[in-house]
């Protein structure tokens, strides 16, 4: 074959081959985010058992979970019982924060009364907070540090195993 | 069954009643049924931190509903395939599209409105991803490539003669001689008596 059809058809398809084997390379089921690595955006919103207003800046000092979910989303009644043991666990070392997205008060209320709760869940009714965290849907969870800064977010179910990983990078140790 | 009777509360005279219905129904018909009016909203995150303080005037009425429409539809919905916020119906892109009216109410610029949305979600939540650093290649890659196309076909149509002249000397292999006779009865049809074995009168195609 003629030497300079060859160059081209390498130079056309070496830049197809580069992004087929990075993109193969990915986890199809990760949704990426800037926002890991920059400070977790400021918020305040009312308590849904109380209605005080609690703000993120009041939580800072030690590792934060950040937990975004609604009474509608089956995965998260699922991943409900790994965050209550979780913070019933870690409750000295870690604050836990549920903060539900497009829901009702009460709906929330009933299910926190059957389903136990061990950590203050935030009423986001209009979806301000979860667009500034650049939530796609619920359940999505991210870990900020003490300083403020987001180290990672798992989209979808908490699993028991998921949750020390994340804990781990929040506090920054992430060798097991 | 029990009837059910409008009662009216005591102490309270009817000329005044009357008048605050009437007042009442004054106040709903000088509403603007038109437009989008700023909403009354208690901020719960801080844009400022994030794209700077509100560039431009606060809008309100046609005005903000026209932007709001502008702008998002230049934002990608986060859940859906290839719809713009503006355009889905889905609760999350419905929180978004007032996100950005909240924010064009509040005076911030269009700009500013999208860099917040790509702050939190990346350049994903454009639609149309920015001239810029390697989104060059998405607007110009096309355009080389057509151009490049346009090109290479143009060469090889000057380079190539698709007749081969009259009169030409064409070589044939000794060993596939034997065979033109054949191939050309299957080419052409009977072979005319009298015609060469080596050329064919007019040339032939390639």
């Amino acid at each position: 074959m003629n030497p300079r059809v060859l160059m081209i058809a390498a130079a056309v398809a070496a830049p197809v081959l580069v992004v087929l084997a990075v993109s193969l390379g990915r986890n199809p089921h990760e949704i990426r985010t800037p926002m890991v690595g920059r400070s977790a955006p400021a918020f305040s919103l009312p308590d849904v058992d109380t209605g005080e207003e609690v703000t993120l800046a009041s939580l800072r000092g030690r590792p934060v979970v950040v937990n975004f979910w609604a009474t509608w989303c089956f995965p998260c009644l699922e991943e409900h019982k790994t965050l209550v043991a979780g913070a019933r666990a870690l409750g000295d070392e870690v604050q836990f924060v549920g903060v539900v997205y497009d829901d009702r008060q009460r709906a929330v209320r009933d299910f926190l009364r059957q389903r136990g709760q061990a950590y203050p869940s935030l009423l986001d009714e209009d979806g301000q907070v979860a667009i500034a965290y650049g939530v796609y849907g619920v359940p999505e969870t991210f870990f900020v540090n003490p300083e403020g800064v987001i180290a990672a977010k798992y989209t979808g179910m908490l699993t028991p195993e998921r949750l020390v990983d994340g804990v781990r990078r929040a506090i920054g140790r992430n060798a097991p | 069954m029990i009837p059910v009777r409008f009662r009216r509360a005591p102490g309270v005279d009817t000329r005044f009643a009357m008048c605050g219905a009437w007042l009442t129904l004054t106040a709903l018909l000088t509403v603007p049924t038109t437009g989008v009016d700023a909403q009354v909203r208690v901020a719960r995150v801080d844009v400022e931190s994030v794209v700077g303080v509100p560039a431009g005037a606060r809008l309100a009425g046609d005005a903000l509903s026209v932007r709001t429409k502008a702008v998002a539809s230049r934002l990608r919905c986060p859940v859906c395939q290839g719809l713009s916020v503006w355009d889905s119906p889905a609760a999350m892109a419905v929180n978004m599209k007032n996100e950005v009216q909240a924010l064009l109410a509040e005076g911030y610029l269009d700009r500013q409105v999208l860099e917040y949305f790509e702050h939190s979600y990346g350049e994903f939540v454009r639609l149309a991803p920015r001239a810029t650093g390697i989104g060059v290649l998405v607007w110009s890659l096309p355009m080389v490539m057509l151009v490049g196309g346009v090109i290479i076909v143009f060469r090889m149509h000057v380079r190539r003669p698709s007749v081969i002249p009259a009169g030409a000397n064409v070589a044939i292999d000794p060993g596939l001689e034997a065979y033109l006779p054949a191939v050309r009865e299957l080419a052409y049809g009977k072979e005319e008596p009298g015609s060469s074995s080596a050329t064919s009168p007019g040339g032939r195609q390639r």
